[in-house]
């Protein structure tokens, strides 16, 4: 039995682990699910006339912002998995998995596939909510794209929320895990295209990589997929994963020994 | 009586105060938003039927202190669920406390904790710039209007952990304090919602309660909003109490 | 530190043939662990546990169901294994647990504290259990704060007071060590405790005394000795209510190996633990 084998069943029996979080709590997928569409629903209604601004790049308020929620899911969904990282730690789970033969990273990749997994239903369900609402549909090339680059940052999340849970160890940094995704959605062209954006806010989200990968999301429905706007949300994509996948290896590795 | 609830009024601020982690949400959250709000939307003062402010965060402060309110109120609701939960609500049932006390302490300490988040939301708006066109007079206006609504917030929340006696399903509240703000006019002025927002806001006391918390900050005293916003918070707070009271005589027929 | 848990400060361990700190992942090849909180996924059932710790464990995809039905047979949850953990008791917990360290059929089975909580029935189950995996040649590294248990089961125990290991052996040597028997006297009259305890001490040693009784002395001749002491209060003008001749047993051990320590020193307790190898 080869040891590549084995890591992958380690990993898929960890992720069909991940999955029953969504499958077997009633109502406990819910929040996760409805909440990037709840939020993209509200943001359209309360302000929905901004996309009347000169310099708006799209329509509709609610087409701009459609991305925003699709990131707003895999984010959520990135710390959820850290969450529940938490709480196996806190509950003395994780000391079972650390006892068994896997290698650390094969943990770890067995966390990030399920949050990868899992970041694609909020956003499904978003845009199904979207298009019923008159949203266009962006084709199935920016479909595609969009869905990989949600897997990424859902990734890169989940590594993310993975080391704060190793480093506290208990459920209460879920805020911070929560809060951390948010932050770094919203503090990018989410409302507005940057010329319309005031000077503090174009600042951050010129420097902020995840304003690319917003980005490369939103291409595809308010205009159309080019390479010019997809080469940067993949390198950003790529940067993240690997500074913060680096640390959650690194982090898992310290563990036990 | 009131010295029982004055003393679960001091525990529930002294266990609130002790763990940081969970009231630091409460302001952290609506300040991010409201930072983002302003840093995205600053140009949609120009919009046409916009009302003439001195600019967006003078209109949005008012949102994020209602926004922060109901999170205080969700807050106070899982306080109120961990004490079911662990155990600690039985043991004050098994005392000679009085019952209104259970309720009626926490819903104190919840107003306590809604003064401080609106003093918080001033400050910060006025190191950001924003004026308060009302003066001293408004100051204690938006003080009287945010602490009764946050007051209402908190016994609604002590209503749904009394009902829900887990702490996990308040928790799922929290994004409901988002659909109910966001078909309001906190956010945005009223004439300039879009569909369905528009229509619901009209009904929704949230608008009235932001609004009339809004006046004082960016238009300046005017009595007819002052008093709806008032009426509004005084009529949650009243509603709230009542049925929280009324959840707290139900949960002790059930045991 | 054994199970690889945690990174020691200072010294060396080596379990089954292999060095702790050195070489951990060879050492969890070849151990298993069932740990107090019963660390299981309440969302799972006991047949997907065990399944899931299989396959962590390396056991080929085919054996996979088979193992883990054998098991769970094994710790007699068969009834239960389709149901979900979250609704089993605490006994049941404890065996998905026990079967769960057992799954790849380690060499050293680590137990902290297994019968913690559980109710008399369990208790003697799980007794049962790990005299059966003893018997089959697995050795048992068992930590308990019963030291009936230790008693019960094991081949060989050390004591630890206060982070050190301060007295080990077989049960019966560790007896032998403190070795006689000994008197708990309750007095009608505890006014002069002082006095009668000169009356007797040179009949006998004095033990440190536990609740209830006021006087304890050590027999050395046994039980010959106990007609001298009555005598000699009973000279002296003490009455005895009640008295009671005791075997040494694993608690007198204890307080004379801990109780010793704690004269003069600060108050108790220091967490007693015994192990079993």
């Amino acid at each position: 039995m080869s040891a590549l084998g084995q890591d992958l069943r380690t990993i898929a029996a960890l992720m069909r682990r991940g999955l029953n979080e969504i499958l077997r709590v009633p109502g406990g997928a819910v929040p996760g699910v409805l909440a990037p569409t709840i939020f993209m629903l509200g943001l359209s209604a309360a302000f929905g006339k901004a996309a009347q601004l000169p310099g708006f790049s799209a329509d509709d308020f609610r087409t701009f912002i459609v991305p925003v929620g699709m990131l707003q899911g895999a984010g959520f969904t990135g710390a959820a998995t850290g969450v529940n990282l938490a709480r196996d730690i806190e509950q003395g789970w994780f000391d079972r998995l650390l006892l068994a033969p896997a290698k650390r990273p094969v943990l770890l990749a067995g966390v990030v596939g399920s949050a990868c997994l899992r970041s694609l239903l909020p956003a499904a369900f978003l845009l199904i909510v979207a298009f019923a609402l008159g949203v266009s549909w962006p084709g199935i090339g920016a479909l595609l794209l969009g869905a990989f680059l949600l897997m990424g940052f859902a990734a890169a999340v989940a590594c993310y929320a993975t080391v704060l849970a190793l480093r506290f160890r208990t459920q209460q940094a879920a805020p911070l895990m929560q809060v951390g995704s948010f932050v770094v959605i919203f503090f990018t062209t989410a409302y507005a295209p940057r010329e319309l954006l005031s000077d503090w806010l174009r600042a951050l989200a010129d420097i902020n990589p995840v304003t690319h990968v917003l980005e490369g999301m939103r291409q595809g429905f308010v205009a159309d997929v080019t390479w010019s706007t997809t080469w940067p949300a993949l390198l950003a994509l790529a940067g993240l994963v690997a500074v913060f996948g680096t640390l959650a290896v690194r982090g898992m590795r310290r563990q036990g020994f | 009586m009131r010295a029982s609830c004055v003393a679960l009024a001091r525990r529930a601020l002294r266990n609130a105060f002790r763990k940081p982690q969970f009231l630091a949400p409460l302001v952290l959250f609506p300040t991010l938003f409201l930072a983002v709000n302003v840093g995205g939307l600053e140009r949609t003062t120009s919009l046409e039927g916009f009302p003439e402010v001195d600019g967006f965060l003078d209109f949005q402060l008012a949102a994020a202190i209602t926004q922060s309110l109901l999170l205080g109120g969700v807050s106070a609701g899982i306080a109120a669920a961990l004490d079911i939960e662990g155990g600690f609500f039985d043991r004050l049932v098994a005392s000679p406390t009085p019952r209104l006390a259970i309720v009626l302490g926490r819903v104190l300490a919840a107003s306590v904790i809604a003064a401080l988040q609106v003093i918080y939301f001033l400050v910060l708006g006025a190191i950001f710039g924003a004026s308060i066109q009302g003066g001293v007079l408004g100051v204690l206006c938006v003080l009287a209007i945010g602490t009764v609504a946050g007051t209402g917030f908190g016994a609604l929340g002590v209503m749904i952990a009394l009902r829900a006696r887990n702490a996990s399903t308040v928790q799922g509240i929290f994004p409901l304090v988002f659909v109910v703000l966001f078909v309001s006019s906190a956010f945005f002025p009223a004439n300039l919602l879009s569909a369905p927002a528009d229509v619901i806001a009209v009904y929704n006391p949230l608008s009235y309660i932001a609004d009339g918390m809004r006046q004082p900050i960016a238009f300046g005293n005017e009595l007819a909003p002052l008093l709806e916003g008032l009426a509004a918070a005084a009529g949650v707070a009243l509603a709230a109490t009542g049925l929280s009271l009324l959840a707290l005589r139900g949960r002790l027929r059930r045991s | 530190m054994l199970v690889t848990l945690l990174r020691p400060t200072g010294g060396h361990a080596r379990v089954a043939g292999f060095d702790v700190a050195d070489q951990p992942a060879e050492v969890r090849r070849r151990i298993g662990v069932a740990l107090q909180d019963a660390a299981l996924d309440p969302l799972m059932t006991g047949s997907e546990l065990i399944e899931l710790q299989a396959t962590l464990h390396g056991i080929a995809p085919r054996k996979v169901r088979a193992r883990g039905a054998e098991l769970i047979e094994r710790v007699g949850l068969s009834q239960a294994a389709d149901r979900r953990v979250g609704t089993y008791s605490g006994g049941m917990r404890r065996r998905l647990d026990l079967a769960m360290a057992l799954i790849h059929e380690p060499e050293v089975l680590f137990l902290d504290e297994p019968t913690t909580g559980l109710d008399p029935t369990s208790r003697l189950t799980l007794w049962e259990e790990v005299r059966r995996l003893r018997d089959e040649g697995t050795t048992v590294f068992l930590t308990t704060q019963y030291l009936e248990e230790a008693d019960q089961l094991a081949d060989r125990l050390g004591i630890i007071a206060e982070g050190r290991i301060v007295a080990g052996g077989t049960p019966a040597q560790l007896k032998a060590e403190i070795g006689t028997p000994h008197l708990d006297l309750v007095l009608a009259d505890r006014s002069d405790l002082g006095a009668a305890r000169e009356v007797v001490a040179p009949l006998g040693d004095h033990r440190p005394t536990t609740e209830g009784c006021h006087l304890s002395i050590g027999l050395e001749h046994g039980a010959s000795d106990i007609a001298p002491i009555l005598r000699a209060l009973d000279d002296a003008g003490f009455a005895v209510a009640e008295l009671e001749l005791k075997q040494p047993t694993l608690d007198d051990v204890f307080l004379a190996k801990t109780g010793e320590h704690l004269e003069g020193a600060a108050e108790p307790e220091p967490a007693p633990e015994a192990e079993l190898v």
